[in-house]
């Protein structure tokens, strides 16, 4: 963990310049990678990513630098997140290959930050987090097959469900924990994956197939998204849609790590007796922890849903609980920035190593193992709050 | 009989291991109580019990007039008790502001609903906190306000213990319990702990402290109340000459030989 | 009725016992090292695969092929299995020994996935399922009706002997003496001067080699084996220590016939109960867990505060 808060303080211009440049380096970088063909391309950017971990190594006040630019021009840093956003599938063009992977992305960055309350924030393990996913998927996709309900109405339904969930999943954590904890996580997991195979109302193992795509304003999702006068494929209108849950996660994220709930989860996470002695009711924040991972996590499988249209028990295993897990474990626990791009690199280089497709669990485990034993605290490990400079 | 804290036939049973035996006592307002005794004689256990830790196996724990046996830690903490721990139990990988900020939960209110949906309110609500929690880093001895930003695991083991007091007293409690807080330290550390416990009791005319504590100068720095626990028993009461000159006190201490020597 | 109930009790029986020994394993390193290792039905699912290719090996090697080659291979593969557990825990599970209880679990997850994907790998063909032939076949005798195999008979009395031989080893060695200190309190132990090590070594050996057999006994009542029957096997075995309590042997075995018994219930009385069945198997996991933490037969543990 980066400690000291001696951020140094730089010129508004130069804040401003920074924040934009860092910003554009990593667009640049997504975009290489994204359009790279062929194994060696992909090894050579994987080569350049890692020379540019060294260097953040060796010189972390690079890190201090960026992140102090940020903080300091916000409003040039976000306008600039925001074009960047906004522009990227222009610059793609027409490539729905593309914008698939970042829609999946995008998604996965969702549920990636929606288990780091827990993992990260918490230090509570949950192996059942893709079956929020899949409750959040399935009841929005039952809801518009069998009643007709729009989109938008079903959303609000599936995250409430998956929130049930999550605080019924969160009640034994109440009085178990660690690794105790995990089995009953993994075994609601596979419960609840059971079930979706088996119940016949859920399509069994065939899933649920036909939902209808999402419309806004009489604009059919499935349609092509027009854009004065340019022509963006279908995909765009997903991403977009994938990339504002994005902002909304990480608005979450942000105000409820810095505020007096982020400090209880991370005070329950060093030293649960201790957190007890200073007032925290450890059992209900870590109920909900358990609830606020379902209620963004259903959002994120409500997506998927009407996405893809078509949905299965398969897409939500415990192997994808387990990529998750990763996501936040290789990432950076209680990192805003590192799960995210975690979620980021664990999708799209699987995808791209294609060659390697086959090798890709082995590839995660090894992955898993590496970094806890390696680097436990993840790429980016979590940032110590800083409260501003007093005398 | 207005006591703040009322300790009734405490009795505290692990199978069939008997920690506490049926103990009683009472801490008035504004009172000092020391607890000394051999190690393992209970005294911790005491603290766990007062504080909801453990419920006891019989009697009663009365608190500000309501019974607060057995009621869950975090319940007795709202209600005025704040307490450190022998073994300093900080989180380490926050820093020392943080450690004392979390001290200040139950005074704060801000839920999930409010951190989403009214974050002008949290943070003024998180700056207030910043603000006190500075105030009494710098109130204390050593130079804690000056590490405010180091991770509490790494202090040395006098900052920490004085860091545990500081985040003890951010719940602003009524009854303050420490445990053996000079483990340590060194007789300058002492000298400033002993200035920071008569500094506190100044200030706050009010608070009850507890004391569990080997060293006998500071057991002897405060005119007040000892308690001896020996084997999870009360074996003498008074104040500190009284208790230091009972013969059941030097036989626990220093055995029965040493005594009748 | 009768025939159906005595049948029922001897399906309940032998896999009963190939639960329990999976169970043991896990108790076995969990008592010991207080880590629960996740990936110890994946470790204990290689020994069909090993064990087949040894006794292909052997065929070819001699240039006949017999059954008698596939009983040497077992036996050789529950000896390569140990090993492999031995070296799993030097590479690997070591270093999570001291670390979180959380960290340590999901990296033996993740090494439950290394393992499958490695045999998915090095085994030929090793996607698709095998055929593990059992390992006695024949009725034995017959009750009330029903046969009894020599199988059942195989799986029983290997249990028995196991058992009886595992509590020999741990009463009356002087290792099996150092392996219960280590689990009552490993500092302690170690300052008496028991080195981890060893210690810790043959905790593995044994735990793996039992998961071995175990393995060899689930592909044979089985019929196949697959790579990831390791994932059945762990939260199967896993269960079954859990609900019998995590290091207590008795337990475990107790909890083997738990599992076993709700197993059966559920093919006999649920429709299409067999693909329920592990829903009722976790479900009592989950139970057994918010009430009764420590298992039914395990010691609960108090936290010095």
């Amino acid at each position: 963990m980066s400690a000291g808060s001696s951020s140094p303080t730089i010129g508004q211009g130069k804040a401003a310049t920074i924040a934009v440049a860092a910003q554009l380096c990593g667009a640049g970088f997504l975009y290489l990678i994204l359009k790279a063909e062929g194994g060696w391309q992909v090894i050579g950017l994987l080569a350049l990513l890692a020379a540019g971990f060294y260097l953040l190594e060796k010189r972390p006040q690079i890190a201090d630098l960026v992140t102090a630019s940020f903080s300091q021009a916000p409003v040039v840093a976000v306008g600039t997140a925001a074009v960047v956003v906004l522009l990227f599938p222009f610059v793609v063009g027409s490539n729905t290959y593309v914008l698939h992977l970042l829609i999946v992305a995008q998604l996965y960055a969702v549920l990636a930050l929606a288990l780091n309350f827990q993992l990260g924030s918490a230090n509570i393990p949950n192996f059942a987090t893709g079956a929020s996913y899949g409750i959040g998927a399935y009841v929005s996709a039952l809801l518009a097959i069998n009643f007709g309900m729009s989109f938008w109405l079903t959303l609000p339904v599936a995250a409430v469900a998956a929130t049930l969930f999550g605080f019924l999943i969160g009640i034994p954590s109440m009085r178990t924990r660690d690794t105790y904890l995990a089995l009953v996580t993994i075994a609601f997991g596979v419960v609840v994956q059971q079930l979706l195979n088996n119940l016949s109302w859920t399509g069994g193992p065939n899933g649920l197939v036909g939902i209808p795509a999402p419309s806004l304003f009489g604009h059919s999702f499935a349609d092509p998204l027009v854009v004065f006068g340019w022509k963006l494929p279908s995909q765009a209108n997903f991403y977009y849609l994938s990339a504002a849950l994005v902002v909304v996660a990480i608005v979450t994220a942000r105000r409820l790590h810095s505020s007096r709930i982020g400090l209880a989860w991370n005070a329950l996470r060093a030293d649960e007796i201790a957190a007890r002695a200073q007032g925290i009711n450890v059992a209900w924040f870590k109920v909900l922890a358990f609830a606020v991972d379902a209620f963004l996590a259903a959002f994120a499988g409500t997506i998927y849903a009407f996405y893809v249209s078509y949905i299965s028990p398969d897409n939500f295993t415990f192997l994808v609980s387990v990529t998750i897990m990763t996501m936040v474990i290789v990432g950076g626990m209680d990192n805003i920035f590192g799960v995210i791009v975690g979620a980021f690199l664990l999708t799209i280089l699987p995808e791209k190593l294609r060659a390697f497709s086959d090798y890709r669990l082995l590839f995660f485990g090894i992955v898993i193992i590496g970094f806890l034993m390696i680097r436990p605290q993840g790429l980016f490990p979590q940032r110590m709050r800083s409260y501003g400079e007093s005398k | 009989m207005n006591a703040l804290l009322e300790v009734e036939n405490a009795t505290m049973r692990f199978g069939g291991l008997v920690a506490l035996n049926d103990i009683s006592f009472s801490v008035g307002r504004g009172e000092v109580l020391a607890v000394i005794g051999p190690n393992g004689a209970g005294k911790s256990t005491l603290f766990n019990v007062v504080t909801g830790v453990y419920r006891p196996t019989s009697g009663r724990v009365r608190f500000d007039g309501s019974d607060i046996t057995g009621h869950p830690a975090h319940d007795v903490v709202a209600r005025g008790v704040g307490r450190t721990f022998q073994t300093s139990r900080l989180f380490s990988d926050l820093s020392v502001l943080d450690n004392v900020i979390i001290g200040m939960h139950t005074r704060t209110g801000t839920g999930v609903l409010g951190a989403l949906f009214l974050p002008g309110a949290s943070r003024r609500e998180m700056a207030a906190c910043v603000e006190k929690a500075e105030a009494l880093l710098k109130a204390g001895s050593g130079d804690l306000f000056e590490q405010r930003y180091r991770l509490a695991g790494t202090l040395a083991q006098a900052d920490r213990r004085r860091l545990e007091i500081a985040r003890a007293l951010a719940s602003e409690p009524k009854l303050l319990l420490l445990d053996e807080p000079s483990v340590g330290m060194d007789e300058i550390e002492t000298d400033a702990l002993i200035a920071d416990i008569a500094r506190l009791k100044r200030e706050r005319a009010d608070l009850s402290v507890i004391l569990i504590e080997h060293d006998m100068r500071v057991v002897e720095a405060f005119p007040h109340q000892v308690i001896c626990i020996d084997y999870g028993s009360k074996i003498a009461e008074g104040d500190f000459a009284a208790v230091k000159a009972d013969p059941r006190v030097q036989e626990a201490y220093l055995g029965k030989a040493a005594v009748h020597a | 009725m009768a025939e159906l109930f005595v049948q029922q009790a001897v399906n309940w029986i032998t896999l009963g016992c190939i639960y329990a020994l999976l169970a043991i394993g896990f108790s076995l390193i969990f008592g010991v090292l207080n880590v629960i290792h996740f990936s110890h039905g994946d470790v204990a699912m290689t020994s069909p695969f090993i064990a087949l290719a040894i006794a292909q090996a052997l065929a070819i090697a001699v240039g006949v092929a017999s059954p008698a080659w596939l009983i040497v291979a077992a036996c050789a593969a529950v000896f390569v299995v140990g090993l492999i557990g031995v070296t799993l825990d030097k590479v690997v599970i070591r270093r999570f020994r001291d670390a979180p209880p959380m960290m340590a679990l999901v990296a033996t997850v993740a090494l439950g996935i290394v393992i499958r994907e490695l045999i998915r790998h090095l085994y030929p063909q090793g996607s698709n399922p095998h055929a593990f032939p059992r390992l006695a076949s024949g009725v034995a005798f017959e009750v009330a009706g029903v046969q009894v195999g020599w199988f059942s008979l195989l799986v029983v009395t290997l249990t028995f002997v196991l058992v009886a031989l595992l509590f020999a080893f741990l009463r009356l060695t002087p290792l099996g003496l150092r392996i219960r200190a280590a689990s009552e309190d490993r500092v302690v132990a170690r300052m008496m001067g028991i080195r981890d090590t060893r210690v810790f070594r043959a905790t593995f050996f044994v735990a793996s080699a039992i998961g071995a057999i175990a393995g060899l006994l689930f592909a044979s009542y089985a019929g196949v084996t697959r790579f990831d029957f390791g994932v059945m096997a762990g939260l199967l075995g896993f269960s079954a220590a859990v609900i019998g309590g995590l290091g207590s042997m008795p337990g475990a075995i107790l909890g083997g016939l738990i599992i076993a018994g709700i197993e059966v219930l559920a093919q006999t009385f649920v429709p299409d109960g067999a693909s329920y069945r592990l829903v009722f198997v976790f479900l009592l996991v989950i139970g057994v867990l918010l009430f009764r933490p420590e298992g039914l037969l395990g010691r609960a543990v108090m936290v010095k505060v």
